[in-house]
């Protein structure tokens, strides 16, 4: 527990951290109020006019779908003429849709919480997980190449004791400071919706469905903290995590994926470690398969497969597993010179 | 007395793909013994830092047996580090922190009282400087603040690691200081360093290693009166004359352009009865002792080759590990256990 509250304090001194730290307080206050410059609070006449349009595109909708049934079922009115609508009309259904159109889609300079609720916190999301990544690999890497962790050592010569205290420490920080910067950040823009702009439909399925993108998304913050604070043990060096980093994403994500495209090998995506995280982060992700309608003739085909969060969390697990276990084996084992 | 550092067979090799294969220590040999101020010398590159490195478990070593405090050493050196306080090398400090956060950073983390703090602060002589960030320290100062959080533990066993680097004068007496008073107060202290003149002023023992190579261990004065050659500097009014009287007593003489070098003297008087006999009056008879740093550059042979630029640790040593008894190892107690009495 002392090892923990000191290694603690030396994690809160850094000055990436606090640099760090700075970086989400500014790009947060930015964010906020460019919100809140932008937006205002509807009038009672755009309210009805957006009510109207959504109503018009909502009808327009339920009849798109039932021309697509009577095209099917072959009762289409005498003179319609025929559309291109896929063989199965459920794909139309407005009853099967993710969500309908809403006053709020027809308001312009309007911030509406429910609708930017959740590009926010993928925002939030996305710079905790560099944060994570970075102070991770930083706090670790600049320990050991400074001689900092030798220091330690010496006084608690248990090195998985003192690299596992090390990463405990990273982790339960890194989640206490995302919680609390994602709780302010949503509250701070829900404020906005309700004083600046429109709060939306916020009902139990909002929330739960935020809560859910939310929870992934710290469980992937504390993924990147483990893998950048993995890479740096590895590598005895921040850079080394950065380097990893920089080549994997150079290496495999573009030049893989271009090659990969160019052989014509099947369903590239799901190879890319971007894909899986897009699939944790938002339950499920589709991506097109070009072979799969090479011999399906000029009928319809759906070509496109999907990722679930499942088989995600398990390569991004069994990833970030690999790689610690390789660290703490290598850091048990090295020389410390 | 019993044995607070004992190595045996110390055997270190360093693999690298750019440098090959390098050894670093060569079966090492250490003993230290309780209560004792013990010296570790050898040039750069020897195998000192490996050595202390691989005792505190911060290296693996190839082969061979350590303790620490009784502890074999790694596997239960956890038992004992409350009780060893070293520095290895110059330790990093985070700039940021005050001396006297980075001190209780330590203390906390290895379960010492925070009031220790203040207590190592003014041992060291830093207790003004305490609140200062440690990045407004000099070379020296940091120096302090290292060996005060080796201190915090109230160590049995201090190892140092070039203490006196980056110190002046004053910091190298007060750190010689320092060393005596922990001595005296019963704390056995393992220090390594350059600075051979500090080395023979505080240490009661010394080891010098060569190569990775014991060559000479023991306490400090029987180390140095085993490279006594009994040689005195005499000055002479007619030093040519009083040369050939000297070797026609045979004495070997090295005529110098002031003084004439003389050996195997064993009792002086014989010189001013020789010369005085002939007329020729001694101005001056000085005996002359070797020191520490003469026996240390004649056993890792770095004082054979001055004229040429100096390589890290370039003494001349056979191939093969030197038989033990060819050591200079004139501790009798260590030497009984390996045979290493020479």
């Amino acid at each position: 527990m002392n090892l923990v509250r000191a290694e603690l304090e030396r994690l809160g001194a850094r000055r990436f951290v606090q640099l760090m730290m700075v970086l989400l307080v500014l790009a947060f206050g930015v964010t906020a109020a460019t919100t809140l410059a932008g937006s205002h609070r509807p009038t009672a006449s755009e309210l009805s006019e957006a009510r109207s349009q959504a109503a018009q595109a909502r009808q327009q909708l339920e009849l798109t779908y039932q021309r697509c049934v009577d095209q099917v079922n072959g009762t289409l009115a005498p003179g319609v003429e025929r559309e291109y609508f896929p063989e199965n009309c459920s794909e139309l259904d407005p009853g099967r849709m993710e969500r309908l159109p809403v006053a709020s889609d027809f308001l312009t300079g309007v911030f509406s919480f429910d609708q930017q609720a959740r590009p926010l916190l993928y925002f939030l999301i996305a710079f905790l997980v560099l944060f994570g990544f970075l102070v991770g690999a930083s706090y670790i890497g600049a320990d050991l190449n400074s001689g900092g962790v030798v220091n330690l050592l010496l006084w608690r010569p248990r090195r998985l004791t003192v690299l596992g205290a090390k990463l405990g420490t990273l982790l339960g920080a890194v989640l206490v400071l995302s919680l609390l910067a994602s709780a302010a950040y949503l509250a701070t823009f829900w404020v906005i919706g309700q004083t600046a702009g429109l709060p939306g439909r916020l009902d139990g399925e909002f929330w739960r469905g935020l809560g859910a993108i939310h929870g992934r998304g710290m469980v992937l913050v504390l993924l990147a903290s483990t893998l950048g604070f993995a890479l740096a043990t590895l590598g005895r060096h921040t850079s080394a995590a950065l380097g990893a980093a920089a080549a994997y994403a150079v290496v495999w994500e573009l030049g893989a994926r271009l090659v990969l495209e160019i052989v014509d090998a099947a369903r590239p995506d799901q190879l890319m470690l971007s894909s899986h995280i897009g699939a944790w982060l938002s339950g499920e992700a589709r991506f097109w398969d070009a072979r799969a309608c090479i011999n399906s003739g000029t009928g319809f085909c759906d070509g496109s497969y999907t990722l679930t969060w499942a088989p995600a969390l398990a390569v991004l697990l069994g990833l970030t597993a690999v790689l610690a276990v390789a660290a703490f084996t290598t850091f048990r084992r090295r020389d410390l010179i | 007395m019993s044995a607070v550092i004992e190595i045996e067979g110390l055997r270190k090799t360093f693999h690298s793909v750019r440098h090959g294969r390098r050894v670093a220590v060569d079966g090492f040999d250490l003993l230290v013994e309780a209560g004792q101020v013990h010296g570790f010398l050898g040039p750069n590159g020897s195998g000192k830092t490996t050595t202390l490195r691989a005792l505190l478990g911060l290296v693996r070593p190839d082969s061979g047996r350590m303790s620490v405090l009784g502890a074999p050493s790694p596997a239960q050196l956890p038992q004992v580090a409350g009780r060893v306080g070293a520095i290895v090398e110059s330790p990093q400090f985070f700039g940021n922190f005050t001396g006297h956060r980075t001190l209780r950073l330590l203390a906390r983390a290895g379960g010492v009282p925070v009031g220790r703090v203040d207590e190592v602060l003014e041992q060291v002589g830093l207790l003004e400087r305490g609140g200062d960030r440690v990045k407004g320290y000099s070379l020296g100062m940091k120096q302090l603040l290292a060996v005060a959080s080796a201190l915090l533990k109230d160590p049995e066993l201090l190892i140092l690691d070039e203490p006196a680097n980056g110190l002046d004068p004053a910091g190298i007496r007060e750190m010689r200081d320092l060393m005596r008073s922990l001595a005296a107060a019963g704390v056995t202290v393992l220090v390594s360093s350059h600075i051979l003149g500090e080395i023979q002023l505080i240490c009661d023992h010394v080891t010098i290693i060569s190569q990775g190579r014991r060559v000479a261990a023991g306490r400090v004065d029987e180390v140095l009166a085993g490279f006594d050659q009994h040689e005195f500097l005499v000055r002479v009014a007619e030093p040519e004359r009083a040369a050939e009287l000297l070797r026609e007593a045979g004495l070997p003489v090295a005529a110098h352009p002031e003084h004439l070098v003389v050996g195997q003297v064993t009792d002086a008087s014989v010189l001013s009865r020789v010369l005085g006999e002939q007329g020729l009056w001694v101005t001056e008879l000085t005996p002359l002792r070797p020191d520490l740093e003469s026996v240390f550059l004649e056993l890792t042979g770095e004082g054979s080759h001055l004229a040429l630029p100096r390589q890290v640790d370039g003494s001349a040593l056979p191939d093969a590990p030197p038989p033990v008894d060819g050591l200079i190892d004139l501790d009798a107690e260590a030497g009984a256990g390996r045979g290493g009495n020479a």
